[in-house]
């Protein structure tokens, strides 16, 4: 006959057990949410940028968001980040088009992730129609559920 | 004539004011040692890389390490970085010579920071062996804290 503490003890393990595998299986959705988030956040940043949109674009970064150009020229804040998009998308990028395509993100931080993202920018006068192709570097960070852009590095080869 | 209660309550305040203003030096006192400790983990790299020791060279990767190089070619986790750095080391960058500046840090986390580095490289040759142009670019670096030590978690490299 099973005692009562060790009845109660068998139902703690059994609680703990559960609530464990349940955390565990929460963490992963949590997990496969924030991927799927961070996928159609690329998504609408290459829609914002095809729509050569300076602001909406900007606003994909976090107020003091830090842009770095293929040849390493800063831009920083939402301000000046606007600019460099309104003179790219008034100049040699007016009639750009990207198509980025996620490679691989890594969770630094539940509110924090690298995102590695593989970058065509075409152009009707580009040679074979192709203007760069390269791979962009993010890190992401979560604001009040939204994930938007602390650092933005390019690079073209 | 002041209270006691008033007494207790001004010592009270002026306790605080004096123990709270040492947590305010200590963060960018903190800051500025991480940042050294930064920079003092970029110059031990660079060191490595001149010396040709992939081991070293590897070594300062958290062991789930990834690097990138500047085509986009990943290599990940310390066994494939070591071979990687064996691999340029005893061919086309074998006499070749690495310059290291950081130009920013930002901090994400306390223990999580990024890192931009102007790098620039001397003795490089091509695939085939013949003297390659002098090359220059950014070293992006995402370093994290381990046990007092920052280590390299993401490597991203371009060339311009």
């Amino acid at each position: 006959m099973i005692s009562f503490t060790s009845k109660a003890g068998l139902a703690v393990l059994l609680f703990l057990t559960f609530s464990v595998a349940s955390s565990r299986a929460q963490m992963a959705s949590n997990r496969d949410a924030d991927t799927a988030a961070i996928k159609q956040f690329v998504a609408n940043f290459a829609d914002a940028w095809n729509s050569h949109d300076a602001h909406a674009v900007a606003m994909h970064y976090v107020e003091d968001g830090d842009f770095s150009s293929v040849k390493a020229e800063p831009s920083h804040g939402r301000k000046e980040l606007e600019d460099h998009y309104t003179t790219i998308f008034t100049t040699f990028l007016k009639n750009a088009h990207t198509t980025d395509t996620v490679r691989s993100i890594r969770f630094l931080a539940p509110d924090l992730a690298n995102v590695d993202i593989d970058w065509l920018v075409t152009e009707p006068s580009a040679p074979g129609g192709v203007l760069r192709k390269g791979l962009l570097t993010w890190v992401l960070s979560k604001r009040n559920g939204q994930w938007m852009i602390v650092i933005y590095h390019e690079q073209s080869f | 004539m002041i209270s006691s209660r008033l007494k207790v309550a001004l010592a009270v305040s002026v306790f605080l004011a004096f123990s709270s203003a040492p947590a305010w030096a200590q963060m960018p006192s903190k800051m500025d040692a991480d940042s050294a400790a930064i920079k003092q983990c970029v110059a031990a790299w660079e060191d490595a890389w001149n010396r040709h020791d992939a081991h070293a060279t590897a070594a300062a990767y958290v062991e789930d390490g990834e690097f990138s190089s500047t085509t986009g070619i990943p290599s990940k986790g310390s066994k494939d970085l070591e071979a990687h750095y064996n691999e340029i080391f005893t061919t086309f960058l074998k006499d070749a010579h690495r310059t290291d500046s950081v130009r920013s840090i930002r901090f994400l986390t306390p223990e999580i920071a990024s890192v931009d580095i102007d790098w620039q490289m001397t003795g490089a040759r091509t695939r085939d062996g013949k003297d390659a142009p002098n090359r220059k670019g950014l070293l992006t670096w995402i370093v994290t804290k381990h046990s007092g030590q920052w280590m390299i978690t993401i490597y991203h490299e371009s060339v311009f």
